[in-house]
């Protein structure tokens, strides 16, 4: 291996910088991406000195979603979907979180940084979810914590639809905190982050905990519902088919 | 459907999803990169026009093409077989 997947950046000040680096795969949740990514966010729970934890992608792309063997191992029965536990992972993360998504953020990519306390989107990437594309429902939280986000309605239109939207189709009808051209995302992240950081630990653990409640509960409904919708979609032999058809693009670009 | 048709719906769809390329600067010779698109602004130029002509092209032929004009012949190729079949 070349260079870590992940890294954690952990600055004075209380602010830990996780970086997702997966310049091969463009940070598309693989076994192993999610197997560094869960082992990270533990290693955050456990440094007493941090206060606030800032995730961030690539430039181009901040998390490409569900990998092609992620999916096709869904498809043909090898892992079940409840085993995917990343979004609980990242609710679960005992102190404020914020999402940098400066790049595109693609279905499963999308909600993981949705499980932040607070999200950031660039004006000019593109947000959506791909699960529907590749004819099988959504999953991750994405069904209650997209529309969370975005409002049920744009939520509806965006999981059934399929579609990529620009983050500047978000401006003035989400609960997204910062929608903003990408080259300003870092300063105010770090501003953001700044302003929690200096709070005291135990304060912040307590309101972390309390203000996220809603979110592990949607997460919790939210999975009652993918779970079975999943195993009826991934038992049918076409939707490994399309699950294929997908990535025969993405392969080259 | 002539290709000139087919151009003109793709350069539609490509300046309603990249708000401010320049109208001027879409020509088939360029290649939507070029314009400024990123890559799922790409996904939906093509997927919106394949819409609107009520065609499919595989991923894999469209991973072949180049620029923009590539993309319309191959518009046009569907929307042919189509008619004939």
């Amino acid at each position: 291996m070349t260079e870590a997947l992940i890294t954690l950046h952990y600055e004075e000040s209380g602010i830990v910088i996780l970086q997702m680096q997966d310049q091969a795969k463009k940070n598309a949740l693989g076994t192993v991406f999610v197997e560094k990514l869960t082992e990270a966010l533990h290693q955050v729970a456990q440094r007493a000195e941090v206060r606030v934890c800032v995730l961030r992608g690539l430039e181009e792309v901040f998390c490409a979603g569900g990998d092609e063997e992620m999916l096709l191992a869904l498809a043909q029965g090898k892992i079940v979907a409840s085993d995917i536990m990343l979004s609980r992972t990242m609710l679960e993360v005992p102190i404020p979180t914020i999402a940098v998504m400066e790049g595109h953020a693609v279905g499963g990519g999308l909600t993981l940084g949705l499980c932040c306390d607070i999200v950031m989107m660039a004006r000019e990437s593109r947000y959506g979810c791909s699960f529907m594309n590749m004819g099988f429902t959504p999953g991750m939280g994405t069904t209650r914590l997209l529309a969370l986000a975005v409002g049920e309605y744009i939520a509806a239109e965006m999981m059934l639809g399929g579609q990529f939207f620009r983050g500047a189709h978000f401006e003035g009808r989400s609960q997204i905190n910062y929608i903003l051209p990408r080259e300003q995302m870092w300063r105010k992240a770090m501003q953001v982050a700044a302003a929690i950081a200096e709070k005291p630990r135990f304060a912040l653990e307590m309101l972390k905990r309390d203000l996220s409640l809603k979110k592990r509960r949607l997460f919790e409904e939210a999975r009652t519902n993918e779970v079975p919708m999943h195993q009826y979609c991934f038992a049918l032999p076409e939707t490994a088919q399309r699950i294929q058809e997908n990535y025969v693009s993405t392969k080259k670009h | 459907m002539t290709k000139e048709k087919i151009f003109s719906i793709v350069k539609k769809n490509l300046l309603d999803i990249l708000e401010d390329a320049d109208e001027s600067a879409v020509t088939p010779d360029k290649s939507m990169k070029e314009l400024g698109a990123n890559s799922l602004d790409i996904v939906e130029v093509v997927s919106t026009s394949m819409r609107e002509l009520k065609v499919k092209i595989p991923r894999s032929e469209l991973n072949t093409l180049t620029n923009i004009g590539q993309l319309v012949d191959a518009l046009y190729a569907a929307v042919n077989n189509k008619v004939d079949a």
